[in-house]
């Protein structure tokens, strides 16, 4: 039977501030701009937006958006507060409300200054995701999410051998594609001896294996897939989505495995319903906070086996002309950190055949994740219409 | 990534908590238990995820246990750790866990090792660190 979610949504706008380090603007500036370019990108007015789903806590809320954008009758204000994964979590929200009839248009937006203004350690310690974090483990030194995130890649080294060649693969082919994009925070090459060579933050992450603290805003609309077909744009539609929460969601130090993130329960459920499997992937745009978060989520994916993806990642598969390029746009890693709603951009924009000079060709079906609170984990699987 | 914090990062105990933090004090490792089924839960919380029960005790337990992985603290993310340096953060698993198959691990420095000799498994105890007025923080050392 087919899943009732399945096709019923379809992204219809993509928009993007252009990404730095350093900005005179406000994180909901950023946001707002990123938003009206996504409505405008739709074919929409602002008006058009009955729904909103934005990043939280951290941004622009229900009434910052009413009195921004003038809207006359929102009918939706939602947060799915899943950290990295809340704004592919959001997809499925946006879903819900555009098939559920609540909604026509839903906007889903994102706007930080992680670089000008407060940094990632000291935003965590407010959620209230973080207040095991941070009442047994801050005290004797660990509270960074490199810090947090360590481990697990450490212990994915000790029982299948992956190596720090195999991070600094998924860091240079991903530079590479950042510089292909135009948009992007870092704009020079990295080579794997930059990567080995640069200074050790957690061990066994080195400065090239983590993300970017960056400034921007990243927003998108999804709609109705009877509403899209009358836009602007080639209809993109959503085939598949689910969200997934680990054991131990607020403390990975308690969780019996700490290679099993939220994804692992969530994947079946998305590829079950989008009637596709990881196999007919054409590209994929993977959260990456850091180079092995990526390592871990192929596997919980099932693009290969427990402890294969280091030498999954190699030989140029996760390239452009590989058979499963990866963020195609930079990532977090070089391009920008707007929590990963830049990932599902350019899954639209491959889609739609947008993606210039990074284009896969022939890209006709691809996934998105996002990760994030310590291990929850949300996909989405999107289709270009026939 | 920098942080102008110069203080140690202080528990805020709970209702739930405060008997483990408060046997730290008294140089004894106590985890919570359900007085119903038995099993031990760590971090503490009010309800026993296994059969429901809200009645639990504070049982003091063996301090031995097993790496199962670790970090190094390479760049401080708080002031205060940049005057102590690098040091290993090591999640262990405590043999009091054992028997009940219950994840039980505590996340402390490891003193007395380098970072070349770290390997999953390796045996440890538990030392109780008072690091400051009114505050007693679990460490490990090899055993
Ligand atoms: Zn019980």
């Amino acid at each position: 039977m087919t899943h009732p979610l399945r096709g019923k949504a379809a992204v219809t706008g993509i928009g993007e501030t252009a990404y730095s380090r350093g900005t005179t603007k406000s994180g909901l500036a950023l946001q707002m701009e990123a938003s009206l370019a996504a409505i405008a990108d739709a074919g929409l007015k602002p008006a058009d937006i009955d729904g909103i789903v934005p990043y939280f806590p951290g941004g622009g809320i229900a009434e910052d958006f009413i009195a921004n954008l003038g809207l006359p009758d929102l009918k939706l204000s939602a947060f799915v507060p899943m950290g990295g994964a809340s704004l592919v979590a959001a997809l499925q929200m946006a879903t819900i409300a555009v098939s559920g009839g609540v909604c026509r248009h839903v906007l889903i937006s994102v706007g930080r200054t992680g670089y000008s203004g407060a940094r990632v350690s000291t935003r965590l310690q407010q959620f209230p995701q973080f207040a095991l974090a941070a009442e047994f483990e801050a005290p004797v030194g660990v509270f960074a999410p490199a810090q947090l995130y360590a481990p697990g890649a450490r212990r994915h080294m000790a029982l299948y051998g992956t190596t720090p060649r195999h991070f600094a693969e998924i860091a240079v082919t991903i530079r590479r594609h950042a510089i292909l994009n135009g948009n992007a925070v870092m704009t020079k090459e990295l080579t794997v001896e930059e990567h080995h060579a640069s200074r050790m933050i957690a061990d066994p992450f080195r400065l090239f294996d983590c993300s970017l603290e960056s400034d921007g805003g990243a927003a998108l609309v999804v709609s109705a897939t009877d509403a899209a077909r009358d836009l602007r744009q080639p209809v993109v539609q959503i085939l598949g989505m689910a969200e997934g929460h680990p054991d131990s969601p607020a403390s990975i130090a308690q969780r019996a495995d700490l290679l099993e993130f939220g994804l692992v329960r969530a994947a079946p459920r998305a590829y079950a319903m989008a009637g596709v499997g990881p196999a007919d992937m054409d590209l994929a745009q993977i959260y990456d906070c850091f180079t092995f978060t990526v390592i871990n989520q192929l596997e919980n994916l099932g693009f290969c086996k427990p402890g294969e993806a280091g030498p999954f990642v190699m030989e140029g598969r996760i390239g452009l002309g590989g058979a499963l390029p990866l963020n195609t746009h930079g990532g977090l890693l070089s391009q920008g950190h707007v929590v990963g709603l830049n990932h599902a951009i350019e899954l639209v924009r491959q889609l739609r055949g947008q993606a210039g000079r990074a284009q896969v060709a022939g890209a006709e079906v691809g996934l998105v994740t996002g990760y994030g609170d310590m291990g929850d984990g949300a996909l989405a699987i999107m289709a270009r219409a026939a | 990534m920098s942080a102008p914090a110069f203080e140690r990062p202080k528990p805020t105990p709970s209702r739930e908590s405060q008997p483990y933090w408060d046997g730290l004090k008294e140089r004894r490792l106590l985890i919570q238990h359900c007085t119903n089924c038995g099993m031990p839960r760590h971090y503490p919380r009010p309800v026993c995820p296994h059969c429901h029960s809200m009645e639990s005790e504070f049982r003091e337990v063996a301090r031995g246990g097993a790496v199962h992985s670790w970090t190094v603290t390479d760049h401080p993310f708080n002031g205060f750790f940049k005057k102590a340096g690098p040091e290993i953060v090591a999640l262990i698993d405590l043999d009091a866990g054992g028997p009940s198959g219950a994840t039980l691990r505590v996340n402390a420095p490891l003193r007395g090792i380098a970072r070349e000799a770290m390997a999953v498994g390796l045996r440890v105890r538990l030392v109780f660190e008072p690091v400051e007025e009114g505050l007693v923080l679990p460490a490990f050392e090899p055993e």
